[in-house]
């Protein structure tokens, strides 16, 4: 091989392959021999990885969300004080106060600063954004120039906090928590924000008053109407374009439930006050309510349930149609309600609210008063037994009636062992000048009870009065100190009354619900409360009235037990079964069904 | 509340410009416009950043500003469709989004947090926080006090990175 051919083939050397010119290693060898010029050693040689190290070249991709302004202007008033600050200066809250008032000994000087949380059906995000990126109430309210008469109680900014971005909402407060005071700045806040711009309030009729005046506190620069009057006034009212607020009681709307479609009204705010009144679907309560075109469908209820776990169910046809079905076990209703409902007890949110005292009373019914009730009791049993599978629950409640108004009063003598106590305790209310409620179920009851309390300057208060009469009755109660009793009805005194200033409470009987009791006490043991409440149940002894009591204790508290999501009996009031073991009869088969 | 209100102009605009660094995902940046009753008009966010250990030795010190002030900061300011007054950050790294923007940008402290030491100016306090203005908007120190004076009516100023951080929290969430 010549040298250009070794170099040649030097020259053709892959990378990798070691190359080694023959004659160069071999010089001896014999040229004859016919050698490849190169000998080829391949190594393999792996090339060296090459590490990428990314640097920050890209920017991020970004999301971006949008939110249009709210017609509240931007500029604003001096500074309003915070809550802290007007903590400080709480002392020269008025003492009294109908549905609000913080207390300065409950507030730390760290702000609290309440988040309207995006309720669980709001799903997409920028929805969920807006809520979140929402300044605190506290200052949303203070930017909105919305003055207050009484600074609310934090747990009340809690219950706005939930009102203000639900569709649908049950706020089932306590009785005397402010319900009505949260759903009135709520309302007032989506108004000032331009969400709102016509909102309806439904209440009990006895209630419009209080609604009025409620609104007349808390949202002062609102314009009110009330539905009411005849039917060519009513047209007017439910017509008028320039009103944000109209209050209609129930009655009202069931009858002008052709009117309001005719109209074509729209409201973008419900608000159902004692709610409760919707809980037979059936009724045609229910149905014109829950035939109002509404954006938004807010309940307020201090019972939610009060029979049965039907009621919420009921209640729900109409805050968020379709979510609760009956088939739904009590467990399963808490759960699907959770978010809808929002319920706080005096106990948990006002540790510093002046105790309830209960005292049950064993009255000794006097001797003409024990033997014209046995002698009613006997014949009315006899005329049951007699009666047989033919006896119907009407039989035994006019009988549970007859018998409860004997506990009352002697219907041959006029006696009264229960009235005789109370003239005591009265006279010793009397002098420490402070006020009682006396409840009762009947008007006849009141009526009597007035004549026989008159020198305690007793006034009445029941369905059988006007409006009118009912709202001077109250004035004259709140304001005169001649006026130290007020005798109310259930019916008509266990709602939506602010009697805060009174310390004392009096069930001359019983009713059927241990719930409307409660609403009773609590137009007394409330928010504002002066002092301490106490509250006196007459039960007579050895009479149905110790039966009925015994029945409902038994009973446990539905409501409590759906609202905490746990197992729970069917009903807490009395039903077909209870009436009639309080005579130790069997019940009919189709009374028990 | 709603998103489908009546426009109205934005009279006055804030920024608020916070990294939240969730150990799960990475960085995140937020960047949130206020008007001056503190209600929210925009609000913009990164996907999250991922540094890795090779990364933060090559970058060394200089990463955190690198990071929240180039690359995360800069690229959310330029979302933005509104013009703020002034950008507000409660990061001292990311005051180093100054060069990138023709915005003033001011770090904010609480008081009696210590005020900015590194590229930020002197400041002021107003209502309880610092405000530590970039070195080169420091001039402007009257004209945003006098800004600020005015936001501070409504709005707590180190507020609305809380409210960022939840907005953050909600969509690792989502």
């Amino acid at each position: 091989m010549d040298s250009q051919a070794q170099d040649s083939a030097v020259h053709s050397w892959r990378r990798g392959d070691l190359l080694l010119p023959t004659p160069r290693l071999l010089p001896r060898l014999d040229p004859r021999l016919v050698l490849p010029a190169a000998l080829r050693l391949p190594i393999d040689v792996p090339r060296p990885a090459i590490a990428r190290i990314e640097l920050f070249d890209q920017p991020p991709a970004v999301s971006s969300f949008r939110f249009a302004q709210v017609s509240a202007p931007p500029a604003r008033p001096p500074r309003a004080p915070r809550v802290a600050e007007v903590a400080a200066a709480a002392s020269a809250l008025p003492e009294n106060s109908s549905s609000g008032g913080a207390d300065p000994a409950a507030e730390s000087t760290t702000p609290k600063r309440t988040r309207i949380a995006p309720p669980r059906d709001v799903v997409k995000l920028s929805e969920r954004f807006f809520f979140l990126l929402q300044p605190d109430l506290e200052s949303i309210l203070e930017s909105s120039r919305l003055e207050f008469p009484r600074e609310p109680f934090p747990f009340q900014l809690d219950g706005m906090a939930f009102l203000v971005p639900r569709h649908g909402a049950v706020l089932a407060d306590e009785m005397g928590l402010g319900k009505s005071m949260q759903a009135i700045s709520s309302l007032r806040l989506l108004i000032r924000s331009g969400e709102a711009r016509r909102v309806l309030v439904v209440c009990p009729k006895g209630l419009v008053s209080n609604w009025t005046r409620e609104l007349a506190d808390w949202a002062p620069e609102l314009l009110v109407a009330v539905i009411e009057g005849d039917p060519q006034r009513r047209r007017w009212q439910w017509s008028l374009q320039d009103v944000p607020v109209k209050v209609a009681n129930y009655e009202a709307v069931v009858r002008d439930r052709e009117l309001v479609a005719e109209l074509g009204l729209e409201f973008d705010l419900v608000v159902l006050d004692e709610a409760q009144r919707i809980k037979n679907r059936s009724s045609s309560t229910s149905e014109a309510i829950r035939s109002l075109h509404r954006k938004r469908s807010w309940a307020l209820t201090g019972t939610p349930v009060e029979n049965t776990a039907e009621d919420l169910v009921s209640i729900f046809e109409f805050v968020a149609p379709g979510h609760l079905n009956d088939r739904m076990s009590p467990r399963a209703l808490g759960a699907a309600a959770a978010d809808h409902v929002l319920r706080r007890t005096k106990d948990k949110v006002l540790k510093d609210m002046p105790p309830r005292m209960n005292r049950d009373e064993r009255i000794e019914l006097t001797a003409e008063q024990r033997e014209t009730y046995r002698r009613a009791e006997e014949e009315g049993v006899l005329r049951l037994s007699q009666l047989g599978q033919e006896a119907t629950i009407q039989n035994v409640f006019e009988l549970v009636l007859r018998l409860k108004q004997i506990c009352n009063f002697d219907t041959a003598t006029g006696e009264s062992a229960k009235l005789d106590c109370l003239e005591a305790e009265l006279e010793e209310i009397q002098a420490s000048g402070k006020k009682s409620l006396v409840f009762s179920q009947w008007v006849e009851t009141i009526g009597r009870l007035d004549k026989r309390l008159s020198r305690f300057g007793a006034l009445e208060y029941h369905g059988g009065m006007s409006t009118v009469a009912r709202d001077e009755a109250i004035r004259k109660f709140k304001h005169d100190k001649q006026h130290n009793v007020l005798l109310l009805s259930y019916g008509a005194g266990a709602v939506g009354l602010n009697l805060q200033f009174s310390q004392y409470v009096f069930l001359f009987d019983r009713w059927w619900n241990p719930a409307i009791e409660d609403q009773a006490i609590n137009r007394a043991h409330r928010i504002g409360a002066v002092g301490a409440v106490t509250v006196t149940r007459y039960l007579s002894a050895d009479t149905i009235e110790e039966r009925i009591d015994e029945v409902l204790r038994k009973k446990r508290d539905l409501s409590e037990l759906i609202l905490s999501q746990a197992e729970a009996p069917a009903a807490s009031g009395l039903t077909a079964d209870d009436l009639f073991s309080l005579f130790k009869l069997a019940p009919p088969k189709r009374a028990a069904a | 509340m709603e998103q489908n209100r009546s426009e109205q102009p934005v009279e006055a605009a804030f920024g608020f410009l916070t990294v939240v660094d969730a150990p799960s995902h990475g960085l995140f940046g937020g960047y949130l416009l206020v008007d001056l009753a503190g209600r929210p008009l925009e609000f913009h966010c990164t996907a999250p950043v991922k540094v890795s250990r090779a990364q933060q030795i090559l970058y060394g010190a200089t990463l955190q500003s690198h990071l929240h002030g180039r690359q995360i900061g800069a690229a959310l300011l330029a979302e933005g469709t509104v013009t703020p007054e002034l950008v507000l950050t409660d990061l001292e790294s990311m005051l180093h989004v100054r060069p990138h923007t023709a915005l003033p940008v001011a770090l904010v402290t609480r008081a009696g947090a210590g005020a900015a030491a590194g590229s930020g100016a002197a400041g002021f306090a107003i209502g309880d926080v610092s405000i530590s203005p970039h070195a080169s908007d420091a001039g402007l120190e009257p004209l945003l006090r006098e800004k600020l004076e005015s936001l501070l009516a409504a709005v707590d100023l180190s507020e609305p990175f809380e409210r960022i951080r939840a907005a953050i929290e909600e969509a690792q969430r989502h």
